[in-house]
């Protein structure tokens, strides 16, 4: 017997009745998500429902914003601008600091020195190894700044080589054991009788001499460590300190610490004059955890390892459920750790980086967070609030569905979780900032000729 | 209340970029029924009935990647033409020339729009030429019906049979819808006799096809797309954000994604040539159950392996004798391991030279030791066929490094089987030794994943990098708790695919007589299936930390 028939029987009759479906699930408003998915009429009816997708960019909840003049809270919106509100655009927003990078320029000895805070964006020395490069090449300066002693990413950072023992025990944020006296890192290190040898990979002048420092903290007496094999004496007194272990051609450095007593941050490697950046980045953080340093400890780092500029980048980790809106939380919670850090470090300007694009999965197909505009408004107040800058990221990337667009090019510039941009993504990240900066940089030079 | 956009409607017949057609577009479900709705009824007038499928798979192709379908319809008329001018040519050298023509125009098309840019780099790597990459797009099914034409012009050429008469006998037979963008790679010989024969099918066929769209649909769409978009893509993607606990699961859950991607799509192809009257031969036999290397390559991607076997393997001389290509293809291998020795694991010239040395020894020694010169060129010939099988994967070293490391796999088999066949003969039916065989060569085979998927060769090293040295079992609580769904789904895949292959044919039997709704039922539980999976809450990577 012939079956051939059972074929035509059964795909008309199917899809004769997957169309009745499709149509009455239309009609009657039946939605039901399994089935509005596979709706096989769904690319050529509209429904209400659909079109409520889309406008969902709505703001909830957000703290009022008093109105300061002089200032423009709006100018929060423009790409590649770095912006300190000032209505009069054509004036420079890092003023002090665009001073101090002139001086460096025109030849007076000095460093300049970043903090560069952030999370998992750039992580392994992504976003500012880039930012380093470009600020090193235009005012001079080599090495990779600080480098911690451990690091989760230590062997997917590329700019600085870093091999350890494993008895180092490492007081964090996210630890139980937490000591407010972690370094900007978020950590702190102790060990008895382990080594780390760091070997910085950013040097691309053969004939620079770098200083290659010890950060640590307060002992109640000398200790003893070894650097390279050969005994070294460090002296106790303050909060955080700074050894200058070493100051050759020499790239790396071998040290052996075997003192519980000794709290290790980490080493820096700087030239003696010009551009040090420091990439602080800690995974799965927001910002807030900075709160819990002490006071007088952070007015000693600006003592004793002061900085210039401070920048923090966060956001991509409020934004881990797809319909969060409301933010006004975080703004409450970090204006008084943004303030603490602008009185710790009153030598230093301090930017607020927003968050760049992330996506979620909306109805099968990936789109931006819906609260993204919500969370960099939140962040833009941030920043105008506590007098700091702000610089956005997320409209200097490209700004809605970005980082999808970035995940599909090919070769791609982000990674497929639609939040990291990779090591190419992130190449174009820093690049976009050094460029923000050197704007402001030549506004400052238009003002002052 | 709802609308129906006109406009929408229309241009759901043209060709949409953004979403190609595939099997599960809805579009694909109305194309189907109008086109078997047609087919049925000209069922008995062949003539139209092949113009009708014609059409309707030279439209397939045309939703499916646009005026590429172009390419098609004049590599069908080139080689329409030439075979037919081979098989009148009575001249020896003319009728060689012929031959020659036809692959140059085939394989000259397929190294344009697949191996250009590829070329374009190695040239500015090796001599620092600097040209732009083109741009140029890569016409969907491309390798899979060059190859087509290339095995029908040879066939012809070595006189194994007549040339199709027709044009739309050819012409079918390269743009047949089903196998069209994924393959299997068609014969000839086995598919042009069925085209004009009536259509008949027994219950079974029916039975068969239907259990072959469904589960192969059901391996594509649920198991390789779900573990795509919620795990492998996240790890493969950066590796090095990840401990080596997550790397590993990402190579098993490749392992899964590469196998139900593929075998789901040549089984969807299966049972619609099926239903249509036509029977293509398997394309996959449980590849991960075998005990060896050689076994795997008989079990996996069979139209392949059995096309490489017939047209380049057997052509360099096979298991007799070398050619020249045999030491053109060996002398790029040596050069190239020593300059992957060089410039990819950073070993000095001496070092690499030593390391090529070693692996041409692997493929040659077992011969010199049986005295058997024939064997040194079975060897070499083996290892350029597996060089070239990787490269037509895809235009990049890590193909071609696939393809090395299956070739010396398939040489380090044969010396053990040389080495033990004698000895082991006692213990190598037992079952324990099975079960390590067939453990140890799904993890070579997933080893070769590794590089197969790694965008580039930094990222397939970073992964097993992470999966020797960063590899600890505390993370698991935190690991199973995020992707638990994850890990299902992949213990899933590799339960299914443990199942033996006769089990099916032995359900069918039992249950061939199925009443209709009992079909239909089971499609539309599919079709729930497939919508929950479609919408369900994607699985978030986290970031453990060790």
């Amino acid at each position: 017997m012939n079956s051939n028939r059972r074929v035509l029987v059964f795909v008309l009759s199917s899809v004769t009745l997957y169309l009745l479906f499709s149509l009455t699930a239309y009609i009657f408003h039946f939605n039901w998500t399994p089935f509005k998915r596979v709706n096989l009429i769904s690319d050529v009816v509209h429904s209400e429902s659909t079109i409520l997708l889309e406008d969902s960019t709505t703001t909830g909840g957000i703290v009022i914003i008093d109105k300061k003049p002089d200032k423009e809270f709006n100018l929060y919106h423009r790409p590649h601008f770095i912006t300190s509100f000032n209505t009069d655009t054509t004036k420079p927003s890092l003023y002090r600091f665009l001073e101090k990078l002139d001086k460096l320029k025109k030849g007076e000895k000095r460093k300049i020195r970043i903090a560069y805070f952030g999370d998992s964006m750039i992580e392994g020395d992504l976003m500012t190894q880039t930012i380093r490069k470009l600020l090193q090449g235009e005012f001079g300066g080599s090495g990779v700044g600080f480098v911690p002693i451990t690091s989760i990413v230590s062997k997917f950072r590329q700019s600085a080589y870093a091999n350890y023992s494993g008895g180092w025990q490492d007081e964090s944020f996210k630890n139980t054991g937490f000591n407010s006296k972690v370094f900007l890192s978020g950590h702190l290190f102790r060990s008895n009788g382990d080594w780390v040898e760091i070997r910085d990979q950013s040097i691309t002048d053969s004939a620079a001499i770098i200083e290659k420092s010890l950060l640590y903290g307060n002992t109640p007496q000398p200790v003893s460590i070894t650097v390279n094999g050969s005994p070294y004496n460090l002296q106790p007194g303050k909060s955080i300190n700074r050894a200058l272990l070493a100051r050759d051609l020499n790239r790396g450095i071998k040290i052996g610490v075997a003192d519980e007593r000794l709290p290790v941050y980490g080493i820096t490697f700087e030239t003696s004059s010009g551009i040090v950046v420091d990439n602080f980045s800690f995974r799965g953080i927001t910002g807030i955890e900075f709160g819990k340093i002490d006071s007088v400890f952070l007015k000693s780092i600006a003592e004793n390892h002061p900085y210039d500029l401070l920048v923090f980048q966060y956001g991509v980790n409020l934004l881990f459920r797809p319909n969060d809106k409301n933010f006004s939380w975080y703004a409450r919670t970090l204006t008084p750790v943004i303030r603490k850090f602008r009185n710790c470090f009153p030598d230093a300007d301090l930017v607020i980086v927003s968050t760049a694009d992330r996506a979620f999965r909306y109805g099968g197909q990936y789109k931006s967070a819906i609260g993204i505009d919500s969370l960099i408004k939140v962040q833009a107040i941030l920043a105008y609030e506590t007098g700091s800058n702000f610089y956005n990221q997320y409209e200097t990337m490209g700004g809605r569905n970005s980082i999808i667009e970035w995940a599909s090019r090919s070769p791609s510039l982000a990674n497929k979780d639609y939040v990291h941009p990779n090591h190419r993504g992130a190449e174009i990240l820093g690049g976009y900032f050094f460029e923000a900066i050197m704007n402001d940089y030549r506004k400052y030079l238009g003002k002052n000729r | 209340m709802p609308s129906f956009d006109l406009q929408s409607f229309f241009r759901q017949f043209l060709y949409d970029p953004e979403n190609p057609l595939l099997f599960n577009n809805g579009f694909f479900v109305f194309f189907f029924a109008v086109f078997i709705g047609l087919y049925y009824h000209f069922r008995n007038s062949f003539k139209i009935r092949r113009y009708i499928f014609c059409f309707f798979s030279l439209y397939f192709f045309y939703k499916a990647s646009g005026f590429f379908v172009v390419l098609v319809i004049v590599s069908a008329i080139v080689d329409f033409v030439v075979s037919n001018a081979i098989y009148v040519q009575k001249n020896k050298a003319k009728r060689k020339l012929l031959l020659i023509a036809s692959i140059v125009f085939n394989l000259g098309m397929l190294f344009y729009f697949k191996y250009t840019n590829f070329f374009i780099s190695v040239s500015n790597d090796l001599f620092d030429t600097g040209f732009n990459p083109l741009n140029i797009l890569l016409p969907v099914g491309i390798s899979f019906y060059t190859f087509e034409n290339l095995s029908y012009t040879i066939d012809v050429y070595r006189g194994h049979f007549k040339p199709a008469t027709k044009f739309s006998d050819y012409l079918l037979f390269l743009a047949f819808f089903p196998k069209l963008v994924m393959g299997p790679i068609v014969r000839a010989h086995d598919f042009l006799p069925q085209i004009n024969r009536p259509y008949v099918l027994s219950d079974r066929d029916f039975a068969k096809g239907f259990y072959l769209i469904i589960s192969g649909m059901f391996k594509k769409l649920i198991i390789s797309d779900f573990l795509t978009i919620n795990y492998v893509n996240y790890i493969f993607d950066d590796p090095s954000r990840y401990t080596g606990l997550e790397n590993l699961f990402a190579v098993y859950g490749y392992a899964a994604v590469i196998y139900c991607d593929f075998s789901g799509y040549s089984d969807v192809a299966l049972g619609i040539a099926r239903w249509l009257g036509f029977s293509i031969p398997t394309n996959f036999l449980s590849p991960y159950q075998s005990k060896s290397i050689t076994e795997f390559w008989r079990r996996w991607h069979i139209s392949l392996s059995s096309w490489l076997r017939d047209y380049l393997y057997i052509p360099l001389g096979g298991n007799k004798k070398h050619s020249v290509g045999t030491f053109l293809f060996a002398g790029l291998f040596v050069f190239g391991v020593v300059m992957a020795g060089v410039h990819l694991l950073g070993l000095s010239y001496i070092g690499g030279g030593l390391l090529s040395l070693g692996i041409i020894l692997v493929f040659i020694l077992p011969s010199l030791i049986k005295k058997d010169k024939a064997g040194v060129a079975t060897n070499l010939n083996l290892l350029a066929t597996m060089l070239l099988g990787g490269f037509w994967h895809g235009a990049s070293w890590n193909f071609i490094v696939w393809g090395a490391l299956h070739g010396i796999g398939l040489a380090v088999h044969k010396i053990w089987m040389l080495l033990t066949g004698k000895a082991f003969k006692k213990i190598n039916t037992k079952p324990w030794y099975n079960a390590i065989a067939i453990l140890l060569t799904f993890h070579f085979v997933c080893f070769g994943w590794v590089f197969f998927k790694a965008e580039d060769f930094n990222t397939a090293t970073a992964m097993l990098n992470q999966i020797v040295h960063n590899f600890s079992f505390n993370v698991w609580d935190a690991f199973y708790g995020n992707y638990h769904a994850v890990i299902w789904m992949i213990a899933i895949a590799f339960i299914l695919h443990a199942i033996p292959d006769s089990f099916a044919d032995k359900l069918l039997d039992r249950y061939n007589r199925v009443p209709m709704w009992g079909y239909i039922t089971i499609f539309f539980l599919f079709v729930m299936l497939y919508g929950y999976f479609k919408s369900a809450e994607p699985v978030m990577p986290i970031y453990l930390q060790f």
